[in-house]
């Protein structure tokens, strides 16, 4: 693939070329700012200008507006506590509290490096070590994934603030919200109640926007009046000095690191990395007990692992033609309507083409940085408006999102029964975070649990038996969700001590 | 509300019972397999059973220590909030994006307490309507049109 660089750069250093990068760029880090649109809608949106060009700029605009957007994300998060993305919702539980203390700049700049690093890096493992992650993630059967699934889930417990018990039950809901519609192994319906609107489920993102921004106007609704929507003091992105990043680095590299790898997992996508990587950072960094008070090490937890997904979930796209979330499941539909067929012959049949997607997609995670700056600054004045415009044009913009997603407008009832439900739980102390993890793997926990059970003839016991991934991360799993409930028991029990 | 009776209590059991309603129903389908992995309410019922488990610890937490939700500072603006947003989210399949986001902008914004006419009208037409143009007109990307006519 490096003997096809120059002919790559061609394409990409022409007027063209780095318009689409730039442009692209920029659209997708203010579509990800805007709470509702997301990720998913802004590549969405973009996919029919994208037919009247070349393949490379083509798969680059989309490239440029995902890699935008997850960032963007990040700034709604941060300054008005509404995750732009789903990705960023885990931003929320460090960015917003240390906005509120008055350092919205530096945790955008937090969330600035974290997000450059973590796509550099993922773009580097991109180009360089593609085929073994892609083989990697390939020598994962049934069991093995149900075992990464499980471990994915026990960060439910972690991001449940107040109420494990909440949290967990949220987390059910989530995952039972995910079963709705056709089983996954044998198309029989479940739950659709004769109601063939459900016979596909329930949207994702249709439910995610409920639960967060309408359930969000509404708490907003239910307290005093405010004149602006929270405003939190911003001048501009201050990037950490170095010194700042002392007994940080291997939360980083960590952060990074689970991004690249549940990112080449088909199936996992940027939401679950991010919680993931949050609940590892809280559980290992020597700043974990702050988490969720306004600590850097969660910004940089979740958007180096956001933002380090957008590179591997491009591995078995390219590779394999196995789209690893639904963006990327968008790209796939690209290339195919530009008459590029995907699968292993991909970087074989068409080496310029893939060098020159790798190397746009490099150059559009260092772009992240100068627009990153340049554009928050520009992002921050439309969310700084009064609360009466912005919880407004809040609920319209996510009505236009969640419709563009299917053109379903039964989506729109879900945003707003989930709105509903989202503010009824919240206002009883329900995290929200657990009830999106459980919806965003449920389907995979489900697949892969009923799988194993036919492969080893319904053996439970069997999945940690002679699979030894498996069993590493079934008791990875049990110790991340007991370990917590211990260490609350024993948090107890000195307090109890002095009561008495 | 008495301390037993109150918002929280009436919340969980209301998930227990919906919980516990649910997993009811999965023994009202017949399904082509019935065999554990193959079954499709296996999952579910597991789950289901966790929903009501956790449910049911949450409702006798709540009991034990009972605790006070956060007051609403005014019943009536979140009510006709509420009640605004789920028509909204329900009419614009029937009655395109544009006609009920009027309606919806022009109620929210005296609800966040906008109260000048003119910025609210002003505010509720054109929002919506640069929406509209967007999408539908340059774009190309429509949004759901009203019955009356196919512009908006």
């Amino acid at each position: 693939m490096l003997s096809s660089l120059p002919d790559a750069l061609a394409i990409l250093l022409t007027v063209e070329g780095l318009l689409v990068l730039v442009m692209g760029t920029v659209l997708g880090i203010v579509l990800g700012a805007m709470p509702g649109i997301g990720s998913t809608v802004a590549v969405a949106m973009v996919l029919p200008f994208t037919l009247t060009m070349g393949q490379a700029p083509a798969i680059l605009l989309l490239l440029a507006v995902y890699a935008g957007s997850v960032y963007g994300g990040s700034i709604a998060a941060i300054l008005i506590n509404t995750p732009g993305t789903p990705q960023s919702a885990a931003t929320c539980l460090d960015g917003y509290p240390m906005a509120q203390r008055g350092e919205a700049g530096l945790a955008l700049g937090w969330a600035t490096v974290a997000s450059v690093i973590g796509g550099l890096v993922s773009a580097i493992v991109l180009i360089f070590a593609a085929p073994q992650l892609a083989a990697f993630a390939l020598e994962f059967g049934p069991i093995e994934t149900f075992a990464l699934i499980l471990l994915g889930m026990t960060c439910i417990v972690s991001v449940s603030t107040g109420s494990v018990i909440k949290g967990l039950l949220a987390g059910m809901i989530g995952i039972f919200l995910s079963t709705v519609g056709g089983d996954p192994i044998i198309g029989e319906m479940r739950f659709t109640f004769g109601q063939w609107q459900l016979f596909a489920g329930f949207n994702l993102l249709a439910v995610v926007i409920g639960v967060f921004a309408l359930s969000e106007v509404l708490m907003r609704a239910s307290t005093a009046l405010s004149q602006t929507s929270e405003l939190v003091d911003f001048k501009g992105i201050v990037l950490p000095k170095l010194a700042m990043w002392k007994g940080r680095l291997k939360n980083l590299g960590k952060s990074v690191l689970i991004g690249n790898l549940v990112g080449v997992l088909p199936g996992t996508g940027a939401a679950t990395a991010a919680f993931i990587s949050y609940a590892e950072g809280r559980r290992s960094s020597s700043n974990g007990a702050n988490y969720g008070t306004g600590e850097p090490d969660g910004i940089v937890s979740s958007e180096a692992a956001n933002n380090a997904v957008t590179g591997g979930a491009l591995v078995p796209t390219m590779a394999l033609g196995i789209p690893g979330d639904a963006i990327t499941a968008v790209m796939l539909a690209t290339l195919t309507l530009h008459g590029i067929t995907p699968g292993p012959k991909l970087v074989e049949d068409n080496p310029t083409l893939i060098a020159a997607i790798f190397t746009g997609f490099f150059i559009i995670n260092l772009l992240l940085l100068p627009l990153g700056l340049i554009l928050s600054r520009v992002a921050a004045p439309i969310l700084r408006v009064r609360e009466a415009y912005m919880m407004t044009a809040i609920v319209l913009l996510c009505a236009v999102g969640v419709y563009f997603v299917r053109g379903n407008p039964f989506d729109l009832l879900v945003m707003g029964a989930a709105g509903v439900v989202g503010f009824v739980l919240r206002r009883q102390g329900f995290p929200m975070a657990p009830l999106v993890i459980g919806m965003v793997l449920g389907p995979t926990l489900e697949i892969t649990l009923r799988q194993g059970l036919i492969l080893t003839d319904g053996s439970f016991a069997a999945f940690f038996v002679g699979h030894p991934i498996a069993l590493v991360l079934g008791l990875t799993a049990l110790v991340a969700l007991l370990l917590p409930l211990l260490r609350h028991q024993l948090a107890r029990r000195p307090s109890r001590q002095n009561q008495e | 509300m008495t301390h037993i009776v109150n918002e929280r209590v009436m919340v969980l059991l209301a998930l227990f019972l919906v919980g516990g309603g649910l997993y009811a129903a999965t023994f009202g389908q017949i399904y082509s397999s019935t065999e554990t992995a193959q079954s499709p309410v296996f999952f579910p019922r597991i789950i289901l059973a966790l929903w009501m488990l956790l449910a049911l610890a949450a409702l006798v937490q709540a009991v034990r220590a009972p605790s006070d939700t956060a007051p609403v500072t005014s019943w009536p603006r979140l009510i006709v909030l509420l009640l605004a947003a789920v028509t909204y989210t329900n009419v614009i399949g029937r009655e395109g994006f544009f006609l009920p986001s009027v309606v919806f902008a022009a109620i929210s914004l005296p609800i966040f307490g906008i109260r000048n006419p003119l910025v609210v009208g002003l505010y509720a037409v054109a929002v919506p309507g640069a929406l509209v143009l967007f999408f539908n007109h340059l774009l190309g990307m429509p949004l759901p049109v009203s019955r009356f006519t196919y512009l908006f």
